[in-house]
């Protein structure tokens, strides 16, 4: 059959010029620079009251080939890891009790901010201008995507393969009982997609990525391999990978802005906010999660906190951008008393609330509370004495009859939550940086727990108008509220939560707490 | 353990109960202060092992003295002074096979500085890449 002219000329031309077998990655990216890409003028859904420079780049010149491979290399390793040696040498039933518990909250709750990533970088992409800045939020939006799985499948594999998967299993629809989850979505959620995009950027990127991922998804590997837990690190570890653009983006996006005169305006305010919303939860929960759900411990939290957050990412990352006028945020001495003592704080009040979680709770062994009292001194006389008063009223045991939030309320230590972090607090006990105001608007009163949180809601109230659980349960009795919202084992009336995490213990029922007549009500309607 | 400033137990670290507390809340420690360090956390694998023991620690650990690295159960911590760089088709050579700078990223966890690829080289870096150093792209 005769050939066309053109199909000859191609011939000849590939005779005379070979066609390369395969094109450099970073050529391909140079060539797709040579095209005419024009955002700048593109209209976005998202506005910010900054300008974002049209020629920002993209630090790792990632194309969609490469990023495809690498990403299918990393699940390729941790899936196999998984499913192969792991499941073969019973990685799931290795890990200590107290840390299978800690994974139900880490692993569930960090699936919900990766969730919402997927939409903060997807408004990103919508708003910038820039054609490698916008490529390197696509490829964070579909990361965040990978991330969601990967902390899915963590309690999927923890409930299929280990112990006790009560909380693994079901966490999504029993998350929401206790007054850890409200917190959380204020975090991860809201500070991630609301308001300023620009600002969503400084929440995400520069502090909930490039700051407390660190000890979020790094260090806390450590934390699980010291208590048998491999399959953390296996999948954790991987995330964190696609972390680091995540953090170069938060970065450019600085860059992008540098030179935009709303930034030496609002730059710093905005900093400081996104740097008081993130550190107010993660600090506490974190450090709960690492020295309270943990049986062997790594190091002191604090020592974490000061490692990741204040020496290395205030001073490599934010130190180093001060000629630009960027300043250590000025919430920065309240969150280093948090870092010191919050998360003591949160476990007082998170173990006086244990049947709303959906995980075991452990009091301090004997031998724990020496390592308190060495790391934080001063822990024993101000906490320990309450745990063993505790300990001593029975509160493991559902035949006592007693929870420890009747504690609290016998010796006239109201809980209040933080209208804007959702973030319980009890001001006649706490030692972290939290002191109670109180303001009214519109007949409704609203409690705070800092100056950080009072200001950013006098200046927006109305972003800050979710129910605290004291509200939203208010004069109903708290069996009641653990059946509605799913909190009982597949027996029906055992409670997911337990105070303990003794195998031959007796495990509390929602008859058990049905006796105590507890009722929620609002603290503030007292005041 | 090592006694260079950039160990993972350094400083501070090194203290315990209230000799911690006391320079944890000591007033010139209430504001961030500007560093020149780097820090990369690498997952390890069966690459990243031997650039860790042959290359970072082998043949280039005169590049940069201040370079510690430090086992951390799942991952190897780094931090060094300036910047740290892998050329991976050096690496290449060394494990015998294919290695791009996109199949060192599949074990790169974390970076504290501006991290950058260009050609064959993984680059961390104290520099304000892009504010006052130019984030250069490959030459033809």
């Amino acid at each position: 059959m005769a050939i066309s002219t053109a199909t000859k000329a191609a011939t000849d031309a590939l005779a005379a010029n070979r066609a390369p077998v395969s094109v450099n990655a970073q050529e391909v990216h140079r060539w797709l620079q040579s095209f005419t890409w024009d955002f700048e003028k593109n209209r976005t859904k998202y506005p910010t009251k900054y300008k974002m420079a049209n020629d920002t780049k993209e630090q790792f010149k990632l194309i969609a080939k490469e990023y495809a491979r690498m990403e299918s290399v990393k699940d390729e390793r941790q899936f196999g890891s998984l499913q192969d040696v792991l499941a073969r040498v019973d990685a799931a039933k290795r890990v200590h009790p107290k840390w299978n518990e800690t994974m139900k909250l880490v692993s569930n709750f960090l699936e919900v901010g990766e969730y919402n990533a997927i939409a903060a970088t997807g408004m990103l992409w919508d708003s910038a201008t820039a054609p490698e800045q916008k490529n390197g939020y696509l490829a964070q939006t579909l990361d965040e995507i990978r991330h969601t799985n990967q902390c899915g499948y963590v309690n999927y594999y923890f409930s299929k393969n280990g112990q006790d998967p009560a909380g693994h299993n079901d966490a999504r629809r029993t998350r929401t009982i206790g007054p850890l989850w409200k917190g959380m979505k204020r975090v991860f959620s809201d500070g991630f997609i609301s308001g300023d995009a620009v600002e969503c950027s400084i929440n995400l990127q520069l502090v909930g990525e490039a700051c407390f991922t660190n000890p979020l998804i790094v260090a806390v590997t450590e934390w699980a391999a010291a208590n048998g837990d491999e399959i953390t690190p296996t999948v954790f570890l991987s995330i964190e990978t696609d972390e680091l653009r995540h953090m170069a983006n938060g970065y450019q996006t600085v860059v992008s802005i540098a030179n935009d005169e709303a930034a030496s305006k609002y730059l710093n305010t905005d900093l400081n906010n996104a740097f008081w919303t993130q550190q107010k939860y993660f600090t506490p929960v974190l450090g709960m999660a690492f020295e309270y759900g943990s049986h062997f411990k790594v190091e002191p939290w604090v020592k974490t906190w000061n490692r990741w957050v204040y020496e290395d990412w205030g001073g490599i990352w934010i130190g180093r951008l001060g000629k630009y006028g960027v300043q250590s945020p000025a919430s920065l001495r309240d969150a280093k008393k948090d870092a010191y003592w919050a998360h003591h704080d949160l476990f007082l009040i998170a173990y006086a609330l244990w049947p709303t979680g959906f995980f075991r709770l452990t009091l301090p062994t004997a031998e724990e509370a020496e390592w308190f009292e060495a790391n934080y001194p001063g822990w024993h006389e101000h906490y320990g004495k309450i745990y063993e008063e505790w300990r001593a009223r029975g509160c493991e045991d559902p035949n006592s009859g007693f929870i420890p939030l009747m504690w609290f309320i016998e010796n006239n230590h109201p809980i209040y939550i933080d209208r804007v972090s959702q973030v319980p607090f009890c001001p006649s006990l706490c030692k972290g940086a939290s002191t109670l105001r109180v303001h009214e608007l519109n007949g409704k009163k609203h409690s705070f727990s800092d100056d950080w949180g009072e200001r950013m809601w006098l200046s927006e109230p109305e972003r800050y108008e979710c129910q605290n659980i004291f509200e939203q349960y208010e004069g109903r009795e708290l069996s009641e509220v653990i059946a509605e919202l799913h909190g009982v084992r597949s027996d029906g009336k055992t409670l997911i939560a337990q105070p303990h995490t003794d195998k031959d213990g007796k495990l509390w029922t929602l008859d058990d707490i049905k006796k105590l007549n507890c009722v929620f009500a609002d603290p503030l309607k007292s005041l | 353990m090592s006694k260079s400033s950039n160990a993972y137990g350094a400083g501070i670290m090194a203290k315990n109960g209230k000799a911690f507390s006391d320079e944890y809340f000591a007033e010139e420690n209430q504001v961030f202060h500007e560093s020149n360090e780097v820090v990369l956390v690498l997952k390890k694998s069966d690459e990243i092992n031997v650039i860790v023991d042959e290359y970072l620690l082998g043949d280039h650990a005169d590049e940069n003295p201040t370079l510690v690295v430090e086992d951390r159960a799942g991952y190897w911590w780094l931090k060094a002074t300036g910047k740290i760089e892998v050329d991976c088709a050096e690496v290449a050579e060394i494990l015998g096979k294919n290695f791009s700078v996109y199949d060192f990223l599949v074990d790169v966890s974390s970076t504290i500085g501006r991290a950058y690829t260009l050609g064959d080289t993984f680059t961390i870096t104290s520099e304000l890449m892009g504010l006052d150093t130019k984030l250069k792209d490959l030459q033809s």
